[in-house]
């Protein structure tokens, strides 16, 4: 046991917070899983206890100066040692209560949104594996043990994305999920492995603090950019970005959790967490910056022209995680986990309020569910309306606090295009948040949106904003069958964590300064301090996301409107943007092209050519080297006496004249 | 002796080469069992000269034996060949290699 601060109490608690998620996935698959409420209560319960343990965590952890480390020995060997425990200190405090909130929301929650579903129970398991591995990957002391729980958190998404897996697409984004992020973990993995040669420590507080400054800066900055891969992959950053999108297959509250405080928020977790390591290499936190800042630039431009509801939130998520990990890289730690915190919040009631409007009316399309009167349903519309303003960053909302610390942050930077970029996303993230919103609230009769997007599924207009059949993905069987009773109490169960999570949203962003005190006393002073932040581009960043909602207004909102944005008069760039860059037609080519024909045809050439051929050769040559040995045993019986006299000629020869 | 024992041996040599000729150039298998017993002979003869050449009868006991050791070998054989005609057809010793 090894501690820099061990409080046992403290100890107790953050075990029992960590480790019950996981007794429920357990009990959940083995005992319950033919019992669908009990298996909710139970993981619900689960999830229940780990949130009141993280405030209690929380609650301890103001007061602490020291960081709590326990640990027990293990993979111990001659020349290493790698412990596995727990770590608490500020940050991951904080991170524990985000997560165990989210979940414990998103798990409510789908107590509605899931209700009738065949697989309710293997839901709430795969949920609470998702808890236990997020819980876990924030309590990590080292690399080793962060990537375990990373690599789980993957696992759990994949099987959450795939969760309907009858449908092809759910599997296949699923897949695809799996396997880019897996492209960045074996980079992280390389990454941390490159550390441990040469550091022969992977201990996350020894790493931010003297241990890596031991080691040369040219493996510093090749091993920072290594795990940063990691991050590209997880937080589903530019060249990664394309499997979030896809991972909108999966159930609606799946969604929330995922972009909210799980796995993408992942990423941007461990950049947080080995802050001090990667601000070490400047290099590295340069790259970091411009990588943030194109996928934010890129997935806001892909959000502007979506019509599906869940996916525009999806490109939001790669465009504030890019929000985050140009905050970090430019040196503000406080602003990019600021802005995760916020963001948790109100990305997931974005989601959550666009799983009541699919859940109720069976469709993902914004102008489907705008002309079904989705804005009939009140909470869900208050506080999808409070979570777009606040992420266009309004006051007094929570995402008006935490993008202007960004903003301060990018504008402290020598270089003023940053600052350009920051504020061009700020304006684009108000224009197709509002976007959304005026296609909702303020519907127009049924029109064929001309030559872009595909037309819109028949609408059947059912009166009074009854239930629509459930034919789109999203929808499963679940609503018709159920009584207005049922409707009731799922409903019921929905709002609930909508109203806590809007109320989250408006009142998080007073508690900025304290939730700065306190990260920030956990962590080193080498952050720049973000008080010199100009006035002007504050006022430039409110400015320009009121001139996006103006816009969004005049192209959507206003009467007459046609509803058409101003990417969608340009067809080139409307081609651009919906194709999603042609990213995704690049890796698409790029599997086929170098993967499929290259490698893998390489592969069977070797396969046959080589490997089959060279067995070929050699089965022949043992043939024919037979039979020309066969030809020896001919059966010939005169033969062979003819050859036993030359033999008896030749000895007596040898015999009777030795001189020869 | 009137006969060199030279000469014996001469004949010995002559018989003998005949009948290894038959018994490996003949293709018929009566042929090759006929070169064996000529080669018998051929020994006979070399024992009897020698029993002449050294005065000693063991040589022509020797002779006996061969002799009785040729008429079984001669009956076996025939049988043998009997018994092969009848399931090939053929006395062509090319013809039996079935354990090729």
């Amino acid at each position: 046991m090894v501690g820099s601060g061990s409080d046992p109490a403290a100890i107790m608690i953050l075990s029992l917070a960590t480790m019950l998620p996981f007794v429920a996935f357990l009990v959940i698959l083995i005992f319950t899983r033919k019992r669908p409420e009990l298996s909710a209560g139970i993981s619900i319960g689960a999830v229940a206890v780990s949130l009141v343990c993280s405030f209690v965590l929380l609650g301890l952890n103001l007061k602490m100066t020291v960081p709590v480390q326990y640990s027990v020995r293990m993979l111990a060997s001659s020349g290493f040692d790698i412990p596995f425990g727990f770590l608490l200190d500020h940050l991951n405090v904080l991170m524990l209560v985000i997560v165990a909130v989210i979940c414990f929301l998103v798990q409510v929650y789908s107590l509605g949104y899931m209700a009738g579903d065949p697989g309710f129970a293997r839901y709430y398991a795969f949920m609470s594996l998702f808890a236990w591995a997020m819980l876990n990957l924030s309590v990590s002391p080292t690399i080793l043990q962060l990537y375990i729980f990373w690599e789980l958190v993957g696992l759990s998404s994949y099987l959450l994305i795939g969760f309907w897996y009858e449908k092809f697409s759910a599997t296949q984004a699923g897949k695809k999920a799996f396997v880019m992020t897996r492209a960045g973990d074996v980079a992280f993995f390389i990454g941390f492995l490159i550390l441990f040669l040469h550091t022969g420590n992977l201990n996350i507080l020894d790493l931010n603090g003297q241990a890596a400054s031991a080691i040369s800066p040219a493996v510093l900055t090749l091993s920072a950019l290594l795990i940063f891969g990691g991050i590209v992959g997880k937080s589903a950053q530019f060249p990664l970005l394309t499997w979030l999108p896809d991972a909108m297959e999966g159930p609606t509250p799946v969604s929330a959790l995922l972009h909210s405080a799980t796995m993408v928020a992942a990423g941007v977790y461990l950049f947080a967490r080995l802050f001090p390591f990667f601000s070490m290499s400047q290099t590295a936190m340069s790259v970091f910056l411009a990588i943030g800042t194109v996928s934010m630039l890129l997935a806001s431009t892909m959000a502007m022209v979506s019509r599906d509801i869940k996916k525009v939130w999806a490109f939001s998520t790669i465009s504030q995680l890019g929000y985050m990990i140009m905050a970090l890289g430019a040196g503000g730690y406080f602003a990019g986990f600021f802005h995760l915190t916020t963001h948790a919040g109100f990305k997931a009631l974005l989601f959550l309020c666009s799983g009541v409007f699919i859940h109720r009316y069976g469709t993902n399309d914004v102008y489907e569910l705008g002309r079904l009167g989705s804005r009939r349903m009140l909470v869900p519309t208050v506080s999808i309306v409070l979570a777009a303003a606040a992420l266009s960053g309004f006051p007094p909302l929570s995402g008006y606090f935490s993008k202007e610390a960004i903003i301060g942050t990018l504008a402290q930077l020598p270089n003023p295009v940053w600052l350009v970029a920051g504020l061009a996303g700020v304006f684009l993230t108000a224009y197709y948040a509002f976007r959304m919103i005026f296609i909702l609230l303020l519907p127009r009769p049924a029109q064929s949106s001309g030559k872009f997007g595909p037309p819109p599924e028949a609408a059947t207009l059912s009166p009074a904003g009854g239930p629509a059949a459930p034919s789109a993905p999203g929808a499963v069987s679940h609503g018709s069958d159920h009584g207005e009773a049922g409707h009731e109490s799922q409903y019921l169960a929905m709002a609930l964590p909508l109203i806590i999570l809007a109320t989250i949203t408006v009142v998080l962003g007073f508690f900025e300064t304290p939730i700065k005190d306190f990260l920030e006393a956990g962590i080193m002073a080498g952050a720049p301090s973000e008080e010199g932040a100009s006035a002007w581009s504050h006022g430039a960043a409110l400015c320009l996301a009121a001139i996006g909602v103006a816009l969004a207004w005049f192209e959507f909102g206003r009467r007459g409107a046609k509803q058409i944005g101003f990417v969608e008069r340009m067809p080139l760039l409307y081609g651009l943007f919906a194709e999603r860059w042609y990213i995704d037609r690049f890796y698409g080519l790029l599997v086929s092209r170098v993967i499929d024909k290259g490698i893998s045809f390489l592969c069977y050439q070797n396969d046959n050519k080589v490997i089959d051929r060279s067995i070929d050769e050699l089965c022949r040559t043992t043939v024919d080297g037979g039979r020309i040995v066969a030809f020896l045993q001919s059966g010939m019986i005169q033969y062979r006496l003819l050859v036993i006299f030359a033999v008896m000629v030749l000895l007596a020869v040898y015999f009777f004249f030795p001189i020869i | 002796m009137i006969v060199p024992f030279g000469h014996v041996l001469v004949v010995f040599g002559i018989i003998f080469g005949l009948g290894v000729f038959c018994a490996v150039v003949r293709r018929n298998l009566i042929m090759i069992v006929l070169g064996i017993e000529i080669m018998l002979n051929a020994a006979s003869i070399a024992f009897v000269g020698a029993a002449l050449r050294w005065q000693n009868l063991e040589g022509q006991t020797f002779v006996l034996f061969i002799l009785a050791v040729a008429a079984t070998e001669v009956s076996v054989g025939l049988a043998v060949i009997v018994y092969a005609f009848r399931q090939t057809g053929s006395f062509d010793p090319n013809n039996f290699n079935l354990l090729r």
